[in-house]
């Protein structure tokens, strides 16, 4: 039987996919624009200045604190500008501009060789070193993500193929086209934290990627792939680690409360790549698709212009009224093209006019369509009363701290209720109140 | 103590209007809502209960730098039981139908909480005739809506009102309104109704 | 280029609340269909007043305080249809007037308009009707194909056969009787998605398994009356029935009991009506008994205890 969790929905996007999703292609722009905030943690700090030379994987930004990542540069060339520019929440934040001079002109890597021979210790370093942050979307540094806090164990290293956002094929072709390099990273990170089970969770609208995926298992030490039912948000990290595990996360613990350390597959390869070839993140994956001449998924230098990348595929099929970075159901829109994409730019949608427009909230009708689709348990209904009350303190009693804004129920919702951004709204509230309340302590 | 002299004219209308027992305070629910069946029922309700508030008030007033406060509530009761001993030997005397068809809500005006409500809150903290004003307004209050009520429901419920018909002999009447049911019906639709027009006025002022 | 911003999920299901209203118009059209057949046109007028009034009474409200007219989300010919379908075939038409100007009204919207009403509005309209007119309310079902039957009815008819039942050959309200129909609607529901099978399912269970208990054939229990119709289209009304599963389920079990407890001790022949109002008071407080688990809290309770 193929695992899945209570709740859920099924966006009709993702039952439209085509089983054999695009084949990825290069694309190198002419100019990069690299944001300093690609990850969770503090932005990092430009070591580069305007009209320096630049190879490619040359580090151009010094992490900044606990959370901090080095940036790099991904082509090689002159920096022509070193400014703030405001990014997708609308705060500034520094970037690197790089006018690429197509030479291709290498930094000097230090590869470690093969995953199964290299020293473990070396690993995190390693990962640190190039700059890997969580490539599926929630941008979280990876190092810090593997170091165990002492007292607690992992038992299994999950790696998250299940894609279950609409409109993104890019994991799925780099199953297909790269397993060896996902299950290469997969048990790196298994032997940096001495775990000898792994999961390869993949939903089973992916069979391309299932086959090769067990294909790459096959003969390596402790690694396995689970087939999941396709369902929406099955590669949320807290419904992948039931599913494959059996296991749930407390709440408001991190994975490694119930021995589970949820890698994408994206970051395995990531990681394998660092490892191996002692390349850095330079590029990734990324699907475009929506209402563009020819989707594609292309492999993207990071901090290529949302522009050049449109072009690349034909540019506008017709007038675009909305575009994100990242898949329909929890995406980030973007205020216009000019923005480059990062390290956790797993898509790219361009939506047009009529697809854009928000529908209208009309009044709830108790459906309790949400309360059914919540993969949580929450009871969307009652937090959405308390939160447009701006009660945050039942908001908090009602659990919408667990919530982790999905969006399954206001994709359900008939009446067509904005219950995400509510919750969204709820959670900063509190969490802001709790900084507060720290701090007068 | 000073006690301020209020405005009779003033305290008369708010026991109507302002300050309607039944629609505004909200108090005596129980006798509006059981006898309400006719109108008769309610104007006669409402009278009764009118006398004994025009005369507890009155008493209670005069009484009021006598009564020590620690057995006040006693005081209080025996003085309207008083007034409704009266009012229901005269009703069983002249009035025998209507004494049939209140029953025992009649001899309940004693805990009725408007009339103690008035003692306690009104007459024994203001003079004589302010009291008597005071009780004579609300008791009319009173009166107005039980009326006003029981017109409703004898009109849907029997098709007359004061016992004239009014609606024909076709008229299918509306039996749930001359059941307890209707009498909540009739009283929350009123409430709403006026609650919604003292709003609207409010929001006028505005 | 304008685009727009906003924020996350950027896409939504098709099913909206009118649509959701559509597929229950649908799902009641075969019942509709069959009381015209059995009681001819009469019925039709009937349904057909009581629709339109509860549609002029949505839309007068909507009108009178200065709201969005929201006459088109079809609620109100839900509620219409729902009316005019448990009522005997010869009602009066303005009697069909004034339940689906109390229904729509003071039920719905005086509580604060679709999704805030407390009762479910037909049935409370029917309830509202039945306490008022009892003799119009219980009498004229012999019309149409019954015109000559002698009988006068009550819908838990001794005798008649399961076929009859099913098919609706006994006398009854207008879309109460026809069982077949009724479950052409519910198939349609829940292929539609449009209502879950657990409310009908748990509420014909318990009155078949406490109607044996008592002594009736289960069968015949749940085939006579308005509990087929009751089960599928009233009890399963959104707005009126607890959110969670698991309250869902109870409150079906407590209908059916209640149904079952009317027909056998109470002075009423039929108890739907009653069960289910009942329930819908009781609803919202059996979404109070924490029997939900949330993710995430299991160890957590075994820690705090």
């Amino acid at each position: 039987m193929k695992a899945t969790f209570r709740g859920g929905v099924h966006p009709a996007h993702g039952s439209k996919r085509p089983t054999q999703a695009l084949a990825t292609r290069d694309f190198v722009s002419d100019t990069v624009q690299i944001v300093m905030n690609m990850n969770i943690g503090a932005p990092s700090k430009p070591c580069v200045k305007k009209g320096d030379h630049v190879k490619v994987g040359q580090v151009i930004g010094e992490p900044v604190g606990f959370l901090g990542l080095p940036v790099h540069a991904s082509v090689s060339g002159e920096v022509v500008a070193v400014d703030a520019i405001p990014y997708l929440t609308g705060d500034m934040v520094q970037s690197v501009t790089i006018k690429n001079d197509f030479q291709d002109e290498w930094e000097e890597l230090h590869p470690l060789g093969n995953v199964e021979k290299v020293d473990p210790a070396q690993i995190i370093p390693a990962i640190k070193a190039a700059g890997i942050c969580g490539m599926g979307g929630a941008s979280f540094p990876t190092h810090v993500k593997l170091t165990i806090a002492p007292g607690k164990k992992c038992e299994y290293v999950l790696a998250n193929g299940a894609e279950c956002e609409t409109h993104i094929t890019c994991d799925d072709r780099l199953m297909q086209e790269n397993a060896t390099r996902v299950v290469d990273g997969l048990r790196a990170v298994m032997r940096a934290l001495n775990v000898s089970q792994g999961i390869i969770g993949i939903e089973d609208n992916k069979p391309a990627a299932i086959a090769a995926m067990q294909k790459a298992c096959q003969g390596r030490h402790g690694v396995r792939v689970q087939v999941m039912k396709t369902k929406y948000p099955q590669g949320g990290e807290k419904q992948l680690i039931k599913v494959l595990t059996g296991r749930e996360v407390p709440s408001g613990g991190l994975p490694i409360d119930c021995g589970c350390v949820v890698v994408n597959v994206g970051t395995c390869a990531a990681i394998a790549d660092a490892i191996i070839d002692g390349k850095p993140v330079i590029d990734r994956i990324c699907t475009v698709t929506g209402a563009v001449r020819s989707p594609a998924n292309l492999r993207l230098r990071i901090g290529t212009i949302t522009e050049d990348i449109i072009g690349e595929c034909g540019g506008y099929s017709t007038d675009p009224g909305k575009i994100f970075f990242g898949g329909a159901m929890t995406g980030m829109c973007l205020p216009n093209d000019q923005l480059p994409m990062a390290k956790s730019t797993n898509g790219i949608v361009v939506f047009t006019k009529e697809e854009a427009v928000s529908a209208e909230e009309s009044p709830c009708i108790r459906c309790s369509k949400c309360v059914d689709a919540c993969p949580i348990g929450l009871n969307p209904y009652d937090m959405k009363i308390f939160a447009d009350a701006e009660k945050w303190d039942v908001c908090k009693k009602k659990h919408v701290m667990d919530c982790m804004l999905c969006g399954a129920c206001a994709f359900i919702c008939p009446a067509r209720r904005w219950l995400t951004p509510s919750f969204k709204i709820a959670k900063q509230k509190i969490a802001e109140q709790a900084k507060k309340e720290a701090a007068a302590k | 103590m000073s006690e301020k002299k209020p405005n009779v004219g003033k305290v008369f209308l708010n026991g109507i209007i302002t300050e309607n027992p039944t629609f505004r305070l909200v108090l005596g629910t129980c006798p509006t809502l059981a006898v309400t069946t006719s109108a008769i029922n309610g104007l006669g309700m409402g009278a009764a209960a009118t006398f004994v508030l025009l005369g507890s008030n009155i008493v209670i007033s005069a009484l009021r730098k006598i009564i020590p406060d620690k057995v006040r509530i006693p005081a209080f009761i025996v003085v309207i039981c008083m007034f409704v001993t009266i009012i229901q030997l005269v009703m069983q005397a002249y009035l025998p139908s209507l004494y049939e068809s209140l029953g025992i809500f009649l001899p309940l005006i004693v805990v009725n909480c408007i009339i103690l409500g008035r003692a306690e809150a009104f007459a024994s903290k203001n003079p004589v005739i302010a009291s008597a004003f005071d009780g004579l307004g609300m008791g009319i209050g009173f009166t107005l809506a039980l009326t006003l009520i029981g017109c409703i429901r004898e009109l849907l419920g029997n098709g007359s009102v004061f016992g004239i018909n009014l609606l024909g002999a076709g008229y299918q009447p509306m039996l749930l309104m001359i059941l307890p049911a209707g009498g909540f019906l009739v009283f929350g639709l009123l409430l709403g109704i006026i609650n919604a027009l003292t709003n609207r006025k409010k929001g006028d002022a505005k | 280029m304008s685009l727009i911003l906003s924020s996350a999920p950027h896409v939504r299901s098709k099913a909206n609340t009118q649509r959701l209203m559509l597929n229950v118009i649908i799902a009641l059209l075969p019942s509709l269909a069959a009381g015209i057949y059995y009681f001819g046109w009469r019925a039709a007028l009937v349904v057909g007043v009581s629709v339109a009034s509860a549609v002029a009474a949505e839309f007068i409200w909507q009108k009178l305080s200065r709201q969005k007219v929201r006459v088109y989300d079809l609620s109100a010919v839900v509620t219409g249809l729902l009316l005019g379908l448990i009522v005997p075939p010869s009602a009066p038409w303005w009697m069909m007037i004034i339940g689906s100007f109390f229904a729509i009204m003071v039920v719905k919207q005086l509580f604060g308009g679709i999704g805030d009403n407390f009762l479910n509005p037909a049935l409370a309209a029917r309830a509202l009707l039945l306490a008022s007119w009892p003799a119009l309310m219980t009498s004229g079902y012999n019309i149409g194909k019954f015109a000559d039957a002698t009988s006068s009815a009550t819908p838990l008819l001794a005798g008649a056969s399961y076929m009859d039942l099913l098919l609706g050959n006994v006398t009854g309200a207008i879309g109460e009787t026809c069982k077949i129909a009724i479950l052409l609607g519910f198939i349609w529901l829940l292929v539609t998605r449009t209502i879950r099978f657990e409310i009908p399912a748990a509420i014909l269970g318990t009155a078949a398994l406490l109607g044996w208990a008592l002594g009736y054939d289960p069968l015949t229990t749940v085939l006579s009356g308005g509990l087929l119709f009751g089960a599928v289209f009233m009890a399963t009304d959104y707005v009126t029935t607890p959110m969670r599963w698991e309250a869902r389920a109870l409150y079906a079990v407590g209908v059916g009991i209640i149904v079952v407890l009317i027909r056998k001790f109470g002075s009423y022949p039929e108890g739907v009506t009653y069960a289910i109002l009942l329930m819908n008071i009781a609803g919202p407080l059996f979404d109070r008994i924490p029997m939900h688990r949330i993710y995430g809290y299991t160890k957590a309770k075994k820690e705090g205890k």
